[in-house]
Formats: structure tokens, C-alpha cells, sequence
């Protein structure tokens, strides 16, 4: 009986000993938030992918502790979802302990949090000048003309092309500058006769290919206030459309279901042409035996469509600054790194291939570098060009909602569905959804 | 006074003994799941993006039934429950007389094997069923060199083979569980009943149908119950394996209030809605179940 009872206290004072010193950890890391206004500064930041966003928060860190020794940041990694999902549940039950200084947010997602958290984000309108910036950029980073946003990577995108398929079936990669879809899809049935390749894969999940195609033309799921459903009668839907289903009947298609699945088609050389962002650069590049075998053009236009350019985005984000202690310096810190140092770009290009939104560093060294993997052409000088053209569009609070709405309707569309009702049921559920 | 009644006061000291014991066990709960359950009850009566709430009466519930997702995602997990249930438990309960057999050699690793599958992670198993039923994974090379199929069956992305695929992984995760329900219970049945039976000249098919079964019976019930429970909140395989499509073909409704929250701009209130539409369809299936196996 005594041996129990030491045993029980022993193992109780062992609990105690471990939940004290835990204590310990969380009270150190709340102190980065009180101490911010003190001697020595420290921020937290987080942000997604360890090879790209944080190596790049990393480095201006890195750059921004040259000059301000006393300010210490912490970056921690997280997943996007993992991202969203703490800065949901912490914005809503109204403590923001925990939730760090400095945070990355997709375009896509930046109004739903810009929105339904008033308040929450510091207005960094007098910090930056929202006209250094790319001017896409500008839409999803601000609401009711104030900047919550410091402008990051540009999602510009391009038609990456294999030259050696297109050889192969009888075409110069001067043949797929600029044109539009229909001219692609006929090249890509040539390229299916000739080599057994397909031209590109897509996923049926990820509408990511109509929503470049849109916007090529300035148009998007919803109207200019972001949230008005704009579906019904949106003619350059509906021609993106038509071109999407003409796509896919052509049989020149790889259907995947992930992203390795993706990434693997092309860097396995079963695809001829990548049409997604220049963020793929990386891991197109990954297959060094391909090297000099691939080539960037400019993202084809919509047919029947005046208003389509070369220019589209996919994807891309954007930092922000949380109302919370520390606040300016944090946003001190986005102010002299991604707010206005043009040599940290030309750094980050060199690094890790990313092309920020930031209008100075387009003219640096490392954005006229000519890429041997790509056969000499100097891509990140193209892509910066296409990303002053790309149409400014609102992408709201819905896309995701829309999107998964829509993808319902296109699986029913390309099984025989006419299009205009197509477009008209998707607009009416979309109407029941939004709020 | 005092010495008049030790024994009350004892007793009641040990009644409050009692209740101290159980105090934490309830304070614990009354706060980290009934508290919660009824803040969730009334988050499911206001409607707004974030924090931005504001109460709208029974409009969420409305919307439920203009809802198309939804409705889709209840369809498709009713599908998912209505076939793959029956399935999952006879195939555990032929399983578990299997290896009930008294002559049977290796039974200890016959029912490792079978029940190892469920200590699996969900997602880990998920991830390996996407890439087995992948467009050029394993099953499909298989099929096709077997020469059953001559083109590669879309086991993701058409949506009738997704929900297959689907009902596969969630068969193979737990049939092995309900099996150890059912080998328990069997292990429980007298031996002497069915002696009796074969002395009377009973078939093994008659053995099952007359003794095994009806003797199982509450034990068909508790699997029933626990599985369309576990049907209706599907969550990691459907994420993982097919992310609900294509288009939302093999969406679940757990899915759904995730996407809710945190995929699109921020609904909590309607998303605990749909929470507590599901509350509601448990608590009408395990009613229905109950009276459909008689007892009381």
C-alpha cells in the first residue's frame, strides 16, 4: 500500500514538474508580443513551403537584421491549410494570442479574411506605396481604399512548351508565340499524332486553367464588387468554357488528381506544354535531363475575345500585418524588405526563382539573366513584362466557393449539359450560397 | 444528536466521497462538451462571414434544403452507407466464423493480418489507396495485364468509380474491427448449442442462420449503429483520396462543414448548422435500427 501511495505522489510530482515547465515555454513565447515595445523587438512570422515563401521571408530577415540588429524575427513554417485554418479560429473567438505578426495570405483568400475580420489587419496604406506594385496586386490587397497588403510573388503565368515534342510534330516554338486556344488545341492534336504525347494534363477538381483564361480577359467569377455572382451572361466564361470542353474532347489530355501526379506528367516528359504559373520554374527544372528542351510563351489568348491578352496569374500571395503589439515594427520590417528593396529581389530570384510584384526590381541584374535550361531565353525578364499587362481583376470573398460550384457544373457540361443552362444553374446555387 | 445516528452520517460522508470522485469527471465534461455543444447549438442560429455573427432564426435550417452541396454530399453518404454497411458487416461476420473454427491452424495470425489494417492512420492508408487506384497505379496495371480491363479505369476522377474507390478503402480500414466484435461474441456462445444442433443433423448453413445469428444479434446491432455513425462523419478518406470530386461526386457532409469553415469565406453559423443536421440524422437512424431489431 505505501509502495502505491510513493508511486502516486512520485508520478504526481513528476506531471506537475513537466506541466510547469510547459508553462515556462508559453509564457516565453507570449512575451514576444509584450516585449515588442521594448528594448529589443520580436516578431513572429508565418508563412507556406519551406523552398520558397519561408526561404524568402528568411532572407529578408537575413537582410533586415543587417541594419536593425535589436529587432529579432522567428519565422515558422506552417501548411496553407494549417495557416487558415489558426488564422480563422484565433481572428474568431477574438484572442489573438498566438497568431503571429506577420502572416502570408493567397490573393485568392485575402478578401474573405480582409472582410469578414474588420479590424483585424493593420492598415499599412501610409508604409507602402501601393503604386511600386504591380497593379493586379493592388485589387486583392486592399479594401475600401486602404492597403492591407505588401505586394509578394507575381503568379504571372506562361506556356511552358517542350521544343523537342513540338519539333517532333512539325512546329517551332515561334509558332505558339502569341496565339490563341484554338490554335494550341490543334497544335496539341498534332503533337498527339506524331509523338503519342498529350499536350498538357488537368486536374477536374482545379478549374485553375479557366480561371487564367478569364482573366487573360478581365473577367472573373464575380462582378467588380467582389461579390455578385458573375456566371450567368458572362460571355467570356462561356467562351472559356467552350474552349475548356474543346480541350478535353480532343483527347489530348492527361487527367490527374494531385499535384506529384502533375508535377510528375511533364517532369517525366508525357506532356508537351505546362500552361500554370512561373512558381513551376522549380520544379520544371528538377528534370535536369531536359534542360535546354524547354522554352516559356506567352499565355495564349481566349479566341473570339477582344479583350484577352497574353498576360494571366495563377495562384500567388501576399504578406499582412496583424493588429496586434508589435505591429509597427512588423511593419517597419515588410516596408524595408518586400516593401522596397529591390536588390532582396534580385537575391530571391537568384536563390529560389521567385519573381515578386515589386516595379524597381524588374530592372535589376538578375531578372535580365538568361536561363540555359530554357535554351538561353531570359524568362524572368518575359515574365516580368507579362506581369505589368495582367488584367486587374476583384477576386472577392468566393472563389473557392464558386469554383467548386462551377466544377459540378463543368463535370455535367463536358457529359452533354447544355452551356447556358449550365451557367444559369451555377449562378442560381451560387445566389443561395453567398450571403 | 450526535451519537444518535453515526451510520447516516457516515453514509453521507460517503456519498460525498462519491461525488467528489466524479466531480472532475463531470465539470470536465459539462464544460469541454456539453458547454461547447450548446454554444454550437446557438452558432447554428446566426449567419455572417468570421466574427461578424448576427442571429437569423431558422434561415440556416431553410438552407439546408436549397442547398445542392449538401444535398449531394447527403446523398453521397448515404450511398456510401447504404451499400457499403451491409457489405462491410456481413463480410466481418462470415470473417469472424472463419476464424472461430476450432480447427483452424495460424488462427493468431489470421486475425492480426485481418485486423492490422485498423491501426493504420487514416491518413497514411488514404494516401496509399490514391496512389494503388491512381490512373497508372498498381490495381489498374494488374487489371490490365490480367486482360480484364483493356483501358485503365479512372478510379479518382470519374465520379462512379470514385465513389467504388472510396467504398473499398473505408471496407478494407474496418471490417477488421467490427470482425473482433463479432469473434468476441461468438467466443461467448456455448459450444453445447451447436453439438446439439449437429446431433440433431443441422447443416452448417442451418447452424448460422438458426444459431450464430440470432445469437449475434446484439452485436449486429452495436456494429450497425457504430458504423453508420462513422459513415456519416467520413472526413480523411474522402479528403485525401479523391478531395471530394470530381465535381462533388464523392463528397461527404463532414467535408463539406470543413469547406465551410475553412476552405470558402468563413461561415461558422451555417456550418454548425450542418453539424446539427447531422447530429439529427444519427439520432433518427440509431431510432430506426433500434426498433428494426426488435428487442427493446
Amino acid at each position: 500500500m505505501k509502495k502505491v501511495l510513493v508511486l502516486l505522489l512520485a508520478s504526481f510530482v513528476l506531471l506537475t514538474a513537466c506541466s510547469s515547465k510547459s508553462d515556462n515555454g508559453t509564457s516565453t513565447s507570449e512575451g514576444t508580443n509584450d516585449t515588442a515595445s521594448k528594448g529589443t523587438k520580436a516578431l513572429t512570422a508565418w508563412a507556406w513551403d519551406a523552398n520558397f515563401n519561408v526561404k524568402a521571408l528568411n532572407m529578408a530577415k537575413d537582410a533586415y537584421a543587417a541594419q536593425n540588429p535589436d529587432v529579432k524575427i522567428d519565422v515558422q513554417e506552417n501548411a496553407q491549410a494549417d495557416i487558415v485554418q489558426k488564422l480563422n479560429t484565433g481572428l474568431n473567438s477574438g484572442t489573438t494570442k498566438g497568431l503571429p505578426n506577420i502572416v502570408l495570405i493567397e490573393d485568392y483568400r485575402a478578401q474573405s479574411f480582409l472582410q469578414a475580420y474588420p479590424d483585424a489587419f493593420y492598415d499599412l496604406s501610409s508604409v507602402i506605396n501601393a503604386s511600386d506594385f504591380a497593379d493586379y496586386k493592388i485589387g486583392p490587397t486592399s479594401l475600401d481604399g486602404k492597403q492591407y497588403g505588401v505586394p509578394f510573388d507575381s503568379g504571372v503565368a506562361g506556356l511552358y512548351v517542350r521544343k523537342d515534342l513540338l519539333e517532333q510534330s512539325g512546329y517551332k516554338v515561334e509558332d505558339l508565340q502569341d496565339v490563341n486556344w484554338d490554335k494550341i488545341i490543334e497544335i496539341g492534336k498534332a503533337v498527339k499524332a506524331k509523338t503519342g504525347k498529350a499536350l498538357l494534363t488537368q486536374d477536374p477538381n482545379d478549374l485553375g486553367l479557366i480561371r487564367m483564361m478569364i482573366q487573360s480577359a478581365g473577367s472573373w467569377y464575380t462582378k467588380e464588387d467582389g461579390s455578385t455572382p458573375n456566371l450567368k451572361d458572362n460571355a467570356i466564361l462561356k467562351q472559356a468554357l467552350e474552349t475548356y470542353k474543346k480541350l478535353m474532347e480532343a483527347d489530348i489530355v492527361k487527367v490527374t488528381s494531385d499535384w506529384s501526379q502533375f508535377v510528375g506528367a511533364f517532369n517525366s516528359g508525357d506532356v508537351a506544354t505546362v500552361p500554370t504559373g512561373n512558381w513551376i520554374t522549380a520544379s520544371v527544372k528538377a528534370e535536369a535531363s531536359q534542360s535546354g528542351q524547354w522554352a516559356v510563351v506567352p499565355f495564349p489568348t481566349l479566341p473570339n475575345t477582344p479583350s484577352s491578352v497574353h498576360a494571366s496569374n495563377l495562384g500567388g500571395s501576399s504578406w499582412y500585418v496583424l493588429n496586434i503589439d508589435g505591429k509597427e515594427a512588423a511593419a517597419d520590417f515588410l516596408k524595408q524588405t518586400f516593401g522596397s528593396n529591390a536588390d532582396l529581389y534580385q537575391n530571391l530570384n537568384k536563390e529560389i526563382g521567385a519573381i515578386g510584384t515589386l516595379k524597381a526590381a524588374a530592372s535589376g541584374e538578375a531578372y535580365s539573366a538568361a536561363d540555359e535550361f530554357f535554351g538561353g531565353q531570359k524568362i524572368t525578364a518575359d515574365f516580368a513584362k507579362w506581369t505589368e499587362q495582367i488584367p486587374r481583376v476583384n477576386y472577392g470573398m468566393h472563389t473557392y466557393e464558386i469554383e467548386d460550384l462551377l466544377a459540378v457544373e463543368v463535370q455535367n457540361y463536358l457529359n452533354g449539359k447544355a452551356l447556358d443552362k449550365v451557367l444559369s444553374d451555377a449562378q442560381s446555387q451560387a445566389e443561395t450560397q453567398i450571403h | 444528536m450526535k451519537t444518535a445516528k453515526p451510520g447516516i452520517k457516515l453514509m453521507n460522508k460517503g456519498r460525498l466521497t462519491g461525488w467528489w470522485f466524479i466531480a472532475i469527471a463531470v465539470i470536465m465534461i459539462a464544460a469541454f462538451y456539453f458547454y461547447p455543444m450548446i454554444q454550437a447549438l446557438l452558432l447554428s442560429f446566426k449567419t455572417g462571414k468570421g466574427a461578424n455573427l448576427h442571429f437569423t432564426g431558422l434561415d440556416n435550417y431553410k438552407r439546408l434544403f436549397s442547398d445542392r452541396t449538401f444535398l449531394a454530399a447527403v446523398k453521397n453518404t448515404f450511398i456510401y452507407l447504404i451499400i457499403q454497411v451491409p457489405v462491410m458487416i456481413v463480410l466481418a461476420m462470415f470473417i469472424s466464423v472463419l476464424l472461430n473454427d476450432s480447427k483452424l491452424k495460424f488462427k493468431g495470425f489470421f486475425r492480426t493480418a485481418i485486423f492490422l489494417p485498423c491501426v493504420t492512420s487514416l491518413v497514411a492508408y488514404s494516401i496509399v489507396f490514391k496512389y494503388l487506384f491512381g490512373a497508372d497505379g498498381l490495381v489498374n496495371m494488374l487489371l490490365t495485364k490480367l486482360h480484364l480491363i483493356s483501358a485503365p479505369i479512372q478510379w479518382i476522377t470519374d465520379p462512379f468509380w470514385a465513389k467504388v474507390t472510396i467504398i473499398i478503402a473505408i471496407t478494407w480500414r474496418w471490417t477488421g474491427y467490427n470482425m473482433i466484435f463479432y469473434l468476441s461474441a461468438l467466443q461467448n456462445i456455448d459450444n453445447s448449442i451447436y453439438e446439439a444442433a449437429r446431433i440433431d443433423g443441422a447443416s452448417a448453413v442451418r447452424q448460422f442462420f438458426s444459431i450464430t445469428v440470432p445469437l449475434l444479434k446484439p452485436i449486429i446491432l452495436f456494429t450497425s449503429i457504430t458504423s453508420t455513425i462513422g459513415t456519416l462523419q467520413l472526413f480523411d478518406e474522402i479528403v485525401n483520396i479523391t478531395k471530394g470530386g470530381p465535381g462533388n461526386a464523392t463528397m461527404s457532409i463532414s467535408q463539406y462543414i470543413y469547406n465551410l469553415s475553412f476552405k470558402y469565406s468563413p461561415d461558422f453559423g451555417y456550418a454548425a448548422t450542418v453539424s446539427y443536421s447531422i447530429v439529427i440524422m444519427i439520432v433518427i437512424l440509431s431510432i430506426v435500427q433500434f426498433k428494426a431489431a426488435g428487442d427493446k
